[in-house]
């Protein structure tokens, strides 16, 4: 990609003796799509607002285009932000909530009136000038927000939950949106969220973020197929995560079997963490499986049904298009590029397991991630 | 609960209203056109009121500088408070609200200690040698009795709407390049409208009436239009004049607030609490 | 910038609190004058308790406080949910109402219901006391009203409509529904909105002061008056006790609050409004049950007769400065008699009261020139002398005067003359010539002028060579342009207020009746008495009458009889140091004030004195206004501006009025959404 355009270095932030952001190191290119992604209280929107210029850091500097920023007040940085819950002024109009920053920077009439109808046309506003705020949706606010931030042509924008509020349709539309706008414009964006899906869909690299620290940064992919842990793991996606030993390169044994793999690199019969995406698991005839397990319970899931399998024990989750009844014995199949190992860290042994399975559990999480701050 | 039905339920208030809110206006009308010694209809009381429009212009003037100042003095202190912790909020409120439940009177004549040529100030600029100095009785005087007694009328609903100011409006203004002075006057200012306007009618109205603080604190000329209602009516004998001063106060106050909704738009500026 | 704020804002409390801590170290001060600290004490305090009369004020502004309220939140309560459920047009009606009185200044508002009630209950029903404690009552709840509607009206809108159809839907009557749901839901409004409309109650001066009867007055409208007179500390030690009271009180709630919200935050079992409002109403119910304790014994004292005097203030001996305390000396050797006393500034304030009617008087003691008037008018009973044997102890050359020349309707009290009192430190003995003192402009802004229009123009008239009974206008004209000339050079215009202002030295000269000027001269010896031989003096007799609207006239007459004894009107004159019409009572007074030169001038020095006559109505009136002008106006405003512009006023109101109507419609919404 291209070049380095800010560097988070050793930022560490704490309020009230409690440590917020622990030691975040970071680089976002120019003209990159960068996600912080993470469930609430990781201090995703702590890092954005640091970046912003809201917060002074506890320690440690943010480092914008080879200078350091830390003492620059926000209305002198080249950064703006669209905020949770837009922020619009409610004593303003569309055309002059967009043209606020312009005005401010006292440009000439002209140009500002050009500059607004052009952001209006972007984001599909055109003839929305003169209206009201709170005469608009939820959406349009959005894109007014939006707008109102774009059209000052900063380096790199500020995206805190943005589309949070907005219902689940909505939400699919505006990701396609926002991903073409900054297209578009070619600026970068720094966008914080905990909905793994729309970090995933639109980013180029997603920082996933837990407890203050840094959990891994990569492309969608990498961090999809690639979990360095067992949080991201089961953070970005479902995944099925068992206790395994590596005897050595592309060979680990779990549940009293020895698979093939395609990782290497462990020490020898380095104990691990094995993760298995449920919808990676062939299923098969009982006789032809690696594993023989019953079916415990079946959800219906629209493309797929998720169900329920019980090994010796231990429940996974497997994600298939094949009905089958509650109760029947069936044989699953794992291939070596299927099995993912990690080594053990803070978080082994906290997810992946789905004895306690239900549907609603998923939502629930939802919900609770919603509170961010 | 039937919605029509339960109109009824305020039957009792509107007939209460009605009787002892817009009939007693009905009746300072009737006095103020009719004649104190016969009861007949007349036009003399309305035309003497000209003889008092320089006391009413006096009134209006001491009344607008003193919104004018306790505005100037109530902002910054509504602002500080508003942006303390909840609980040092709710402290200051209460210390704000405080001096309201005490009787006003006293609080004026205590000032009246305070200023007065043989006063505590003039008695201490006098034992540190300097040269005393004519507080009292002046239309600095009146003023000051006006801005110490209404200033909580102004912090008060100033505060109301500047807490209720999203802090991420501000926060959006510095990110749009504003700096605090800027943030300010485009955002804070403008949004804080609806307070500073309630803020002043709930001033000027108690002030542009007052007849006690005037009548304490101010001097020979600094007789205010409320001074001669409650002569008219306490002392001087003649209701049906009193009666057409009250008149003309009342259109004059009607017309100040009616002219301040204008401008203050839908939002409601937050009465007290 | 922020460091600013926080200094102004500290300032600012420093500016709101300074006043209430120089009330609070006067209370404990054992000197009167709030200038001057001269020692700690507790004293204030313990006269405060003696005081029955005051503490009864205080309970009095409670109970109409609590009344008020209760019926205020009774009725808003039921308004709100109506004008809830009402349209929107009709709903702006019914608020623009409402608003009415909040708008209104409280000076229109107490101006309009004293003139309803005087209308209706002395004019149309022909009532004797049309202003009692029903009006009073009604006037605060008129005021009351709008604060709960106000603070129950939003609470009504937040709730949820589907509650009331949740809670009928489990089988609630619609009446059950409001007790059972509703009223949880908008109780924090209710409570205050309660709050509210009882502080303004108990506070309430404007409004109080002109509808109050005699009956009933409540602590801040007798604060007025006392603030007219000199003022006793002991009613800073009430102001300091009330103060700490209501401090804790809002600490309390405040502290409750927080905890209350704690609490919510762990378990979430109580509604904080629900909880405050429970500890609220508790102690309005407990305040209510000891003050109702309090009104039945303070009710059982009301079998007793009440009789009401109006006076002068500082006109009777009440026990202060070691003086007999008249009152209860009456009060003892008649125990089924209450006195209440009431006062008046002047002759034509009396008057005021009398005829504006409305209220209970029993006995009053006006001066010549005005029961002259008072005969004239039809608003003074003849007396009957039979129950008034001390009259025989009236000296003879005080029976059968020109104002009542068949003594039918008056007991002489007190006589004396009105003179110059001036502060020999300031005034030096050359300037003191005459009448003009009072214009010399050496002396500007510290002159006192007497704030009554008879008396000031009897001076105008004396300086001018006039007589004092002139009814030629233009004689008056020119007097109330030596007024108006003198108006500049006055610092104040002042009646009882004139004690501390001459004692303290505020002021150096000020005209004022002989007796008061002797009191002053005790408590200042640097203050001195000059009577304008040359020039003509006032020389009035005040004398005990009873109203058209007595209703105890046998124990007036009692009383009056009383105040004829000459031990009573000799002990009476130590305190008032005006000179008795009865003979005998200067061997029962002080040595000192009976041999006074000042109060008890020579035959010859009385000579030259005058008494003022009732003129008429007519010239009453005139020269009321000629004096309204002179001291209140501004001297521009004369005559010949008067009737060019008088059309334009009437023009002008109309104009104002049209455009009064027009802002209060309301207003056209912005469409939103």
């Amino acid at each position: 990609m291209s070049k380095e355009l800010i560097r988070l270095r050793d930022l560490t932030m704490e309020f009230d003796g409690e440590r917020i952001l622990d030691r975040i190191n970071l680089y976002i290119n120019d003209h990159e799509f960068l996600t912080l992604l993470g469930p609430s209280g990781c201090g995703k929107t702590t890092t954005l607002r640091i970046i912003g210029g809201f917060l002074n850091p506890t320690e440690g500097t943010v480092i914008f285009d080879g200078k350091c920023i830390n003492e620059l007040p926000p209305y002198e940085r080249q950064i703006n932000t669209v905020f949770q819950r837009y922020a619009l002024f409610p004593h303003l109009n569309v055309f002059d909530n967009i043209a606020f920053g312009l005005k401010v920077a006292k440009l000439p009439k002209e140009e500002i009136a050009q500059r607004v109808n052009h952001m209006l046309e972007v984001v599909s506003l055109k003839g929305y000038g003169h209206r009201n705020i709170g005469s608009l949706s939820g959406g349009q606010q959005q894109r007014v927000a939006i707008a109102r931030a774009l059209v000052n042509q900063p380096k790199v924008l500020l995206l805190d939950e943005p589309l949070g509020a907005l219902d689940l349709r909505l939400r699919k539309d505006m990701q396609i949106e926002l991903k073409r706008i900054q297209q578009a414009m070619g600026i970068t964006f720094i966008y914080v969220t905990h909905d793994q899906e729309e970090a995933l869909s639109m980013s180029d690299t997603v920082v996933v973020m837990d407890k203050g620290r840094i959990q891994q940064i990569g492309k969608p992919e990498d961090i999809y197929n690639e979990p360095k842990n067992a949080f991201v793991a089961d953070f970005i996606g479902e995944s099925n995560i068992l206790d395994g030993v590596m005897l050595e390169d592309y060979k680990v044994r779990f549940f009293g079997r020895t698979f093939q793999c395609v990782d290497k690199g462990f020490a020898p019969n380095e104990s691990v963490d094995v993760v298995i995406r449920p919808e990676d698991i062939d299923i098969v005839e009982p006789e032809n499986g690696h594993l023989v397990g019953t079916v415990t319970s079946v959800t219906f899931k629209g493309l797929n049904y998720d169900i329920i399998v019980e090994f010796k024990g231990f429940k996974w989750l497997i994600q298939t298009t094949d009905y089958q009844p509650e109760g029947a014995t069936i044989g699953i199949r794992l291939n070596p590029e299927d099995i993912h190992i990690m080594h053990k860290s803070e978080y082994s042994g906290m997810f992946g397991d789905y004895s306690s399975y239900s549907a609603e559990y998923d939502e629930l999480t939802a919900d609770a991630a919603d509170e961010e701050e | 609960m039937k919605r029509n039905k339960s109109v009824f339920l305020s039957v009792p208030y509107m007939v209460w209203m009605v009787i002892f809110t817009l009939i007693p206006l009905g009746v300072v009308g009737y006095y103020a056109l009719t004649d104190p010694d016969t009861g007949v209809f007349t036009f003399d009381n309305i035309k003497n009121l000209s003889m008092y429009l320089p006391v009413l212009g006096q009134s209006v003037a001491y009344s607008l500088v003193s919104a004018l100042i306790c505005l100037l003095l109530g902002y910054p202190v509504a602002y500080y408070i508003a942006h303390r912790q909840p609980l040092t909020q709710k402290i200051l409120y209460m210390l704000v609200m405080l001096p309201m439940c005490m009787s006003f009177l006293l609080r004026t004549l205590a000032w009246v200690g305070l200023l007065q040529d043989t006063g505590i100030i003039n008695n201490l600029l006098g034992s540190l040698g300097l040269a005393r100095v004519q507080l009292i009785r002046t239309p600095g005087a009146v003023i000051l009795g006006m801005v110490y007694n209404y200033l909580p009328y102004m912090i008060l609903p100033l505060y109301a709407t500047l807490v209720k100011i999203d802090n991420r409006l501000i926060e959006a203004a510095e990110d749009l390049g504003c700096t605090p002075l800027q943030t300010f006057a485009r955002v804070v200012l403008p949004l804080s409208v609806p307070g500073i306007l309630s803020g002043i009618t709930m001033v000027f109205v108690p002030a542009v009436s007052t007849f006690y603080i005037s009548q304490k604190l101010g001097g020979t000329d600094t007789v205010l239009i409320g001074d001669l209602i409650e002569r008219l009516f306490k002392q001087g004998d003649n209701p049906n004049l009193g009666a057409a001063l009250s008149l003309m106060l009342m259109l004059l106050v009607f017309i100040c607030t009616g002219i301040m909704n204008r401008f203050g738009g839908d939002e409601e500026g937050g009465v007290i609490v | 910038m922020k460091k600013m704020n926080q200094w102004l804002t500290v300032l600012i409390f420093v500016f709101l609190y300074i006043p209430m801590a120089v009330l609070i170290v006067a209370s404990f001060n054992t000197g009167k004058d709030i200038t001057q600290f001269e020692g700690f004490t507790f004293s204030q305090y313990a006269e405060l308790f003696r005081d029955e009369d005051l503490l009864n004020l205080l309970g009095n502004s409670v109970l109409i406080a609590l009344l008020s309220t209760a019926i205020s939140v009774a009725f808003g309560t039921l308004a709100a949910v109506g004008i809830h459920s009402m349209k929107a047009k009709m709903r702006n009606v019914v608020m623009n109402l409402t608003n009415i009185p909040m708008t209104n200044p409280d000076i229109v508002t107490g101006v309009s219901l004293s003139l309803l009630f005087v209308f209706v209950g002395s004019g149309l029903l022909g009532q004797r006391e049309s202003l009692n404690f029903g009006t009073l009552l009604i006037a605060h709840v008129t005021f009351g009203l709008p604060y709960v509607i106000l603070n129950v009206m939003p609470k009504l809108q937040q709730m949820n409509p589907a509650l009331t159809d949740a809670a009928m839907d489990l089988g609630c009557t619609p009446v059950q529904a409001f007790f059972k749901v509703i009223i949880h839901e908008i109780m924090p409004g209710i409570v205050a909105g309660g709050i509210m409309a009882f502080t303004m109650s108990l506070d309430d001066f404007v409004i109080s002061y002109f509808v109050t009867g005699s009956d009933f007055v409540t602590l801040p409208v007798e604060i007025y008056t006392y603030t007219k007179k000199p003022i006793h500390p002991k009613v800073y030690a009430m102001f300091t006790l009330l103060f700490a009271l209501i401090f804790i009180l809002v600490l309390a709630m405040n502290l409750m609050q927080i905890r209350g919200e704690k609490k919510r935050k762990s378990d979430k079992v109580d509604s904080k409004g629900v909880m405050i409002a429970r500890r609220v109403v508790a102690a309005i119910l407990a305040v209510a049950i000891a003050v109702g304790c309090g009104f039945l014994i303070f009710g059982n004292r009301r079998e007793k007769i009440t009789l009401n005097v109006k006076n002068w203030g500082m006109n009777m001996a009440d026990g202060t400065d070691d003086t007999l305390d008249l009152i209860a000396a009456f009060e003892e050797k008649y125990p089924d008699i209450d006195v209440k006393m009431s006062y008046y500034e002047s002759n034509e304030a009396l008057f005021s009261q009398l005829s504006n009617g409305g209220i209970t008087v029993d006995v009053i003691i006006p001066s010549d020139y005005m029961i002259d008037r008072m005969i004239k008018e039809n608003m003074l009973l003849e007396l009957n002398y039979d129950n008034i044997p001390n009259f025989s102890k009236v000296d003879e050359q005080f029976r059968n005067p020109a104002f009542d020349p068949e003594n039918k309707y008056t007991v002489p009290y007190t006589w004396g003359t009105v003179g110059i009192l001036y502060n020999s430190k300031y005034v030096s003995e050359e300037d003191v010539t005459g009448w003009e003192l009072l214009w010399n402009e050496k002396y500007a802004g510290k002159i006192l002028m007497i704030d009554n229009s008879r008396d000031a123009f009897g001076i105008a008239q004396y300086l001018l060579g006039y007589d004092v009974n002139t009814t030629d206008k233009a004689e008056l004209q020119a007097c109330a342009d030596k007024l108006s000339q003198q108006r500049p050079l006055v610092q104040q215009y002042v009646m009882d207020q004139i004690y501390s202002i001459m004692e303290n030295e505020e002021a150096y000269i000020a005209p004022y009746y002989a007796g008061d000027c002797m009191i002053m001269m005790e408590n200042n010896p640097d203050l001195k008495f000059y009577l304008p031989q040359e020039q003509g003096f006032n020389l009035f007799t005040d004398a005990m009458c009873i109203p058209t609207c007595c209703k105890e006239k046998d124990a007036a007459e009692k009383f009056i009889n009383f105040l004829c004894e000459p031990e009573i009107a000799g002990a009476n004159m130590d305190y008032i140091c005006y000179a008795t019409p009865i003979g005998e009572a200067k061997e029962h007074m002080e040595e000192y004030l009976a041999e006074s030169e000042i109060i008890y001038p020579e035959e010859e020095v009385l000579e030259s004195g005058t008494a003022y006559a009732y003129l008429s109505e007519e010239i009453s009136r005139y020269v009321e206004n000629l004096y309204q002008e002179a001291t209140k106006i501004s001297a521009s405003g004369s005559q010949e501006e008067e009737s060019e512009g008088s059309g334009a006023v009437v023009v002008a109101l109309a104009v104002m009025a049209v455009a009064a109507v027009l802002l209060m419609m309301p207003k056209k919404k912005k469409p939103i959404k």
